[in-house]
């Protein structure tokens, strides 16, 4: 008899669990598609860059390392609500973005895994929507780094093929981009030619190469290819990068016109 | 005599190349050392490091397969590549070896041995190594060692002359004392077919071979006057033009001047051919619409099309050798300009433009560059510039006036 009024309890208990856990889930969704959550990311100081083609694991170290880690994944607003571009934003396809956060000497703490909705079964709904909502950020009162609101999911990125990287990546890829077009040769003849090749390089914190620099796309023309290869070792060192290990960047014959 | 300006070069260290020749000769290898280096930077591709900056060795040491170089000793000096080699001259040959390095990566982009005749002069083996050198950073040859063939009034009649691409060596290919027009070289090189009115006054075509000691009529004259006569790409047919006086057509013969065959049908005027790389298409000039425009034809005629529909006055057509262009003058303004069509007639570019007359464009065997005529100095100069519009050179003197400009094959 106690043991079934146990189980009754048991099944009542885990009933209201569930039911709880999609109301939570329901919340959450309702929070996060509201215009309001989105308004607290201060968007004038994001920077959107078309990408190219970026796989989703260079996503993760546009943070630059010395900056706070993301709280967590959710607050990242889907892309295609994204604020569009400032005028300064860079042209398409100059996208250089860091790969491999692990190469990172100084690597920044790595993002909390979202949290799956497990409420516990102590406490009642009110606290239960109240904790969804401080992680949600809605009762945060200033607004969130605009780092943290950078770091972009590598789904939403994918997705909508924009990407947020902060002012001090950006200026770093601008200087890095420059410094290797005043090594690099574009011969006559493939100026004006639909030339494009993109390269990993491996850097380490000073800014130095390290290896041979890896063609992840190539052009079609194996001797503009391998221009850009002798470009890049021969620019070594480039500037330091915000975070050692490997970047990614695109070259076009009209950048080296610049 | 090359003028214009240059883009971004590879900066490239020349060593000395080691003499293994019996007898040996400092004076062969400046001159050959010499010769390479201004091949290379005709390019357009390369710049010399001076020798006073050399870290390295001056002279190549060795060429063996394991032999090293301190790449430090030239990166530091801003050299992107070295070139490394050797002669050897002797009674049986005259042989070169070299290696070129890409001092950043430290590595050897190429190696190549080959056998000269024994008499081949230093600056003709100087030129081809330098047009292998820019293969290996480019993917196509160089033209140093080709030749162009044009036609100068310098000595006061219109004679064919013929010099190396970078205008240097200038020498007559004939010396009749008539007018001599419309050179065009055979695809081996060997010999040249132009228009000449040194028999009778009329225009008839005439062959000059290398090593032949008098010119050779191409057919025998049916009455009608022989315009122009361009090889095929293989060098077996000719296509000619032929014209009664009020009308001309293309006809193609053999290169005995035997088996004639008519390969335009109409009755306006139809000249200037260029052949397609594979022979299979000709490209002419037509005024059947009441202004020169520009057609495709089979190569056996038929099977016509109209390319040029942009201005009013289209002419002098040239096939790219890899095919993609048509390069041809267009009036403007009562001057011409060079445009490129590719052969479908879908993408039209301005190539070269000016308000003095740009003609006759004609195609480097590598497909990188035209060489054409034009009066932007007052007087007729050649010039050549890249496809892609960039690095205009002049390539004639002050003498005569130097028009209808033949880019001659890559030598074998």
């Amino acid at each position: 008899m106690r043991d079934g009024q146990q189980d009754l309890r048991k099944r009542e208990f885990r009933r209201f669990v569930s039911w709880s856990a999609g109301a939570h889930l329901a919340v959450l969704g309702i929070v996060v598609i509201s215009p309001g959550f989105h308004s607290r990311f201060d968007a004038s100081q994001v920077i959107a860059v078309d990408l190219v083609s970026l796989p989703a694991s260079a996503l993760a170290p546009s943070v630059a390392p010395a900056l706070p880690p993301p709280p967590s994944a959710k607050p990242v607003p889907p892309a295609e609500k994204a604020p569009p571009p400032p005028p300064e934003s860079p042209k398409p396809k100059e996208v250089v973005l860091p790969k491999n956060p692990e190469r990172e000497p100084s690597k920044p703490k790595p993002a909390p895994k979202p949290q799956e909705v497990a409420p516990k079964p102590e406490k009642d709904l009110d606290d239960l929507l109240a904790d969804m909502r401080k992680d949600a950020g809605e009762t945060a009162p200033a607004p969130k780094p605009v780092e943290q609101a950078a770091v972009p999911a590598p789904s939403a990125t994918a997705s909508a093929g924009t990407v947020k990287v902060s002012p001090e990546v950006l200026a770093w890829m601008r200087k890095a981009k420059l410094h290797v077009r005043s090594a690099w040769v574009v011969p006559p003849g493939f100026r004006r030619e639909a030339l494009e090749t993109h390269v990993t390089v491996e850097l380490d914190a000073s800014g130095a190469v390290v290896g041979e620099p890896k063609i992840t796309q190539r052009s079609g023309n194996p001797w503009y290819d391998e221009g850009v290869l002798h470009a890049i070792v021969k620019a070594s060192p480039l500037p330091p990068p915000p975070a050692a290990g490997e970047w990614d960047f695109v070259f076009l014959p009209e950048d080296a016109a610049l | 005599m090359i003028e214009g300006g240059k883009g971004k070069t590879y900066r490239i260290a020349v060593q000395r190349f080691a003499d293994r020749s019996t007898p040996q000769s400092a004076e062969r290898i400046a001159r050959f050392r010499e010769a390479l280096q201004n091949a290379l930077e005709f390019s357009g591709l390369f710049q010399r490091v001076p020798d006073g900056a050399f870290l390295g060795p001056l002279e190549t040491e060795s060429l063996d397969d394991g032999a090293q170089i301190a790449c430090p000793d030239w990166t530091q000096i801003g050299a992107d590549a070295l070139l490394q080699g050797e002669i050897a001259r002797d009674s049986e040959g005259f042989r070169v070896a070299f290696r070129v390095w890409d001092t950043a990566r430290c590595r050897d982009l190429m190696r190549r041995r080959y056998v000269q005749k024994a008499t081949a002069n230093p600056e003709d083996v100087a030129r081809r190594v330098a047009d292998d050198v820019v293969e290996a950073f480019l993917g196509v040859r160089g033209v140093s060692s080709t030749e162009i063939a044009f036609v100068s009034d310098r000595s006061g009649n219109k004679e064919i002359y013929v010099m190396q691409a970078d205008g240097s060596n200038v020498r007559k290919a004939t010396a009749n004392g008539s007018i001599n027009n419309f050179p065009n070289w055979s695809p081996d090189g060997q010999a040249i077919a132009y228009t000449s009115y040194r028999q009778g006054n009329r225009p008839l075509i005439f062959l000059s071979s290398r090593g032949a000691l008098r010119p050779g009529r191409l057919l025998q004259s049916d009455g009608r006057s022989q315009y122009r006569a361009v090889f095929d790409p293989i060098g077996e047919r000719l296509a000619v033009v032929l014209s009664n006086g009020s009308s001309s057509e293309i006809v193609s013969v053999d290169t005995d001047g035997k088996d004639v065959r008519r390969i335009t049908q109409s009755q306006s005027i139809e000249v200037s051919p260029t052949w397609s790389p594979d022979g299979k298409r000709i490209a002419f000039v037509s005024d059947r619409t009441g202004a020169p425009q520009i057609y495709v034809m089979s190569a056996s005629g038929g099977d016509e099309k109209r390319l040029t529909y942009d201005g009013a006055y289209n002419t002098n057509p040239s096939w790219s050798p890899d095919g993609l262009w048509i390069a041809y003058e267009t009036r403007v303004d009562g001057q011409f300009d060079i445009w490129l069509i590719d052969p479908e007639g879908k993408v039209n570019v301005p190539l070269v433009t000016n308000e003095r007359s740009d003609e006759a464009p004609s195609w480097a065997p590598n497909s990188r560059h035209i060489v054409f005529s034009s009066t932007r100095r007052g007087r007729a100069d050649l010039y050549m510039i890249d496809r892609d519009g960039s690095n205009l050179r002049r390539l004639t003197g002050d003498a005569g006036n130097n028009t209808a400009p033949n880019w001659g094959p890559f030598p074998r």
